[in-house]
């Protein structure tokens, strides 16, 4: 159940970056799939425990494992950087050309 | 190991000084140009002095590894450099000396941030290389398109900002589908070292493996240009500054083509690619994006379009060969990789300095641009017809190594494409030659009673590389013995006869 949620999540992103002709909603669309990847990797590394913050003092205590906690924020991160780039190369192209319509401008076309 | 030491300085010398530029820009402007010919020529220093360390005629004995931190496995990062390394490490470091040299003549605004972009790049470059850790290598990929993107979009005009997004673009769909390929990897296995890697992968279920082999196929076909994925390439490497178009086209392809020598080969299970329906489908498709990249190239009229096209035609072929997989064909795609490095990078810096006669790529413009200097001119129809692949010429030995790769393996399709490319490149760069050596009857943009723009250090640059071409020609056999190495390390030795054309 869960894992077709994550996939359905990703298709949602993956279809909506196709179809959309909007260079903003294109890159929502790649923020979902993103997104859904980031979730997915969690969620499915998670097995019930203890935060990774704690010591294994306790007998019988179970700690998640904090590895794909730390590559996710660092995917995050990367998202984030990718995604400002992307918005700043919007608003610089918005100088040329007053839209932000895949199919208004020439040179995105083919 | 005394010198391992030099791996981490190979990566952290370029991103220091990307840090340091910006500082020195605030005291001094005229010491930026020194921070970056010091900075340049010490990463190029180490790199040979690896070279010359570590090559078969050297004293020491390759691979060696760093641990970052003292850090030792499974805890820790690792670097690590092996032949294929040493190569590749060479390549960027020699090649982006030569580029920064050009540079430093022909960028002429906001030279800091060009400066730091460019040496941000040089690190990734040599992160992609030399690491030894999966999530590492998905880092300074990301950390490379972050970078090189707004060197794409440096011009700041509308098609260069075009050129950026379509970039960053596919950059991105490359990146998640290769982060995809590292989680399943890491849920499954549950280490991402690649050695480690590369010892557990076979014991995984055959069609999990499988799907693996699918997402980092789909990344790399993207980072490389390869067929569906083509038309990315063509805008961006065209729409750049010169000195960013060789970087792009001579460079940067090749360490995608580093990082596919390395994931499947070394790393995922080649056997298993070799056996299931994923190789051929690979190969054919390489090499139809192979053909198609010539044939782009021939109907186009923007001389950097037809460089780009020109690439997607040589890397379509590159990776076709590599994936057959004999020591024949490692050797001739590797011999490839090389030269067409030399080449490519020589032909888009040539392409630069035109353009300062001709303001304009067209090649309709390009007419008499033979007469502004006949040197020039000359060493580019020599790299020109090194291209098309004329002996002694460098782009002839590789190109014969490939095709009698192909034909004893059977793949006559591959020997054709070969073939077909390198008699589709006649016409189309001949009707450049053409236009450059007929007089200009019209008035030229720049008269030639003017005196040319000083640019000794881009002729310097642009005439080193024609030199290598020729060297590398003729003496190609002397790069045997560390190709030898390289495709040693990628062939499961007891199976395959012992390399014919090695030392």
């Amino acid at each position: 159940m869960n894992q077709l949620f994550f996939l359905s999540l990703f298709l949602l992103g993956f279809i909506g970056m196709l179809l959309n002709r909007n260079l903003i909603k294109l890159i929502i669309g790649f923020e979902i799939m993103e997104a859904s990847v980031l979730l997915w990797f969690i969620s499915f590394t998670n097995q019930g425990g203890n935060p990774p913050i704690y010591l294994l003092d306790k007998p019988g205590m179970v700690l998640n494992d904090p590895l794909p906690q730390a590559l996710a924020l660092t995917a995050i991160v990367i998202a984030a950087s990718n995604i400002a780039l992307f918005l700043t190369l919007v608003i610089e192209l918005s100088r040329y050309h007053k839209a932000s319509d895949v199919d208004k401008i020439k040179g995105l076309r083919d | 190991m005394r010198l391992s030491f030099l791996l981490p300085l190979l990566i952290v010398l370029p991103l220091l000084t990307a840090f340091l530029i910006p500082l020195i820009d605030i005291l001094a402007i005229a010491l930026r140009k020194i921070l970056v010919i010091i900075s340049i020529s010490l990463e190029l220093v180490f790199s040979l002095s690896l070279l010359f360390y570590f090559s078969p005629l050297g004293k020491e004995k390759l691979p060696i590894s760093y641990y970052l931190g003292g850090w030792e496995p499974p805890l820790g990062i690792s670097l690590s450099l092996n032949h294929l390394g040493l190569i590749f490490s060479m390549l960027v470091s020699v090649s982006l000396f030569l580029i920064t040299l050009y540079s430093l003549e022909y960028i002429e605004h906001h030279e800091g941030k060009y400066y730091v972009l460019l040496f941000v790049v040089l690190g990734a470059m040599q992160g992609v290389v030399l690491t030894n850790d999966l999530f590492n290598l998905y880092v300074f990929i990301e950390l490379l398109t972050v970078a090189s993107t707004p060197l794409v979009a440096f011009d700041r005009t509308s098609s260069a900002i075009e050129a950026g997004i379509k970039y960053i673009v596919y950059g991105l769909l490359g990146g998640l589908f290769f982060f995809i390929g590292i989680v399943l990897i890491y849920l499954s296995l549950g280490t991402l070292s690649l050695a480690e890697i590369a010892l557990s992968f076979s014991s995984l279920p055959i069609p999990f493996q499988e799907t693996v082999l699918i997402f980092f196929i789909i990344s790399l076909t993207i980072k490389l240009g390869i067929f569906p994925f083509h038309f990315w390439l063509a805008k961006a490497h065209s729409s750049a500054p010169a000195p960013i178009s060789a970087l792009l086209s001579g460079v940067m392809l090749k360490l995608y083509l580093c990082v596919f020598l390395r994931l499947f080969w070394v790393v995922l299970d080649f056997p298993l690619m070799e056996a299931s329906w994923l190789k051929s489908f690979v190969l054919y498709l390489a090499l139809g994006s192979s053909l198609l990249g010539h044939l782009f190239a021939f109907q186009e009229e923007d001389l950097k379009r037809l460089l780009a096209f020109s690439s997607v035609g040589h890397i379509g072929i590159i990776v076709a060969v590599l994936l057959v997989n004999t020591p024949e064909a490692l050797y001739g795609g590797m011999l490839h990789i090389i030269n067409h490095l030399i080449m490519k990078s020589a032909l888009f810096l040539d392409s630069g300095y035109f353009l300062q006669f001709t303001k304009s790529h067209l090649i309709k413009d390009l007419k008499g641009v033979f007469h502004y200097n006949r040197y020039l001119f000359a060493s580019f129809v020599i790299v020109v017809l090194a291209m098309i692949g004329i002996p002694p010429l460098n782009g002839f030995f590789s190109k014969w190594y490939m095709l009698l790769a192909f034909v004893e393996e059977g793949i006559h399709l591959g020997g054709i494409v070969v073939i077909l490319g390198s008699l589709l490149a006649i016409p189309y760069y001949f009707r450049v030659i053409s236009y450059g050596i007929s007089p200009c009857e019209e008035k030229p943009v720049v008269s030639l009673s003017q005196d040319p723009p000083p640019a000794s250090l881009m002729i310097f640059t642009i005439l080193a590389l024609v030199v290598l071409t020729v060297v590398t020609g003729i003496f190609y056999f002397c790069l045997n013995p560390i190709l030898d190495g390289a495709v040693q390390e990628l062939l499961p030795l007891q199976i395959y006869p012992p390399f014919p054309g090695g030392s």
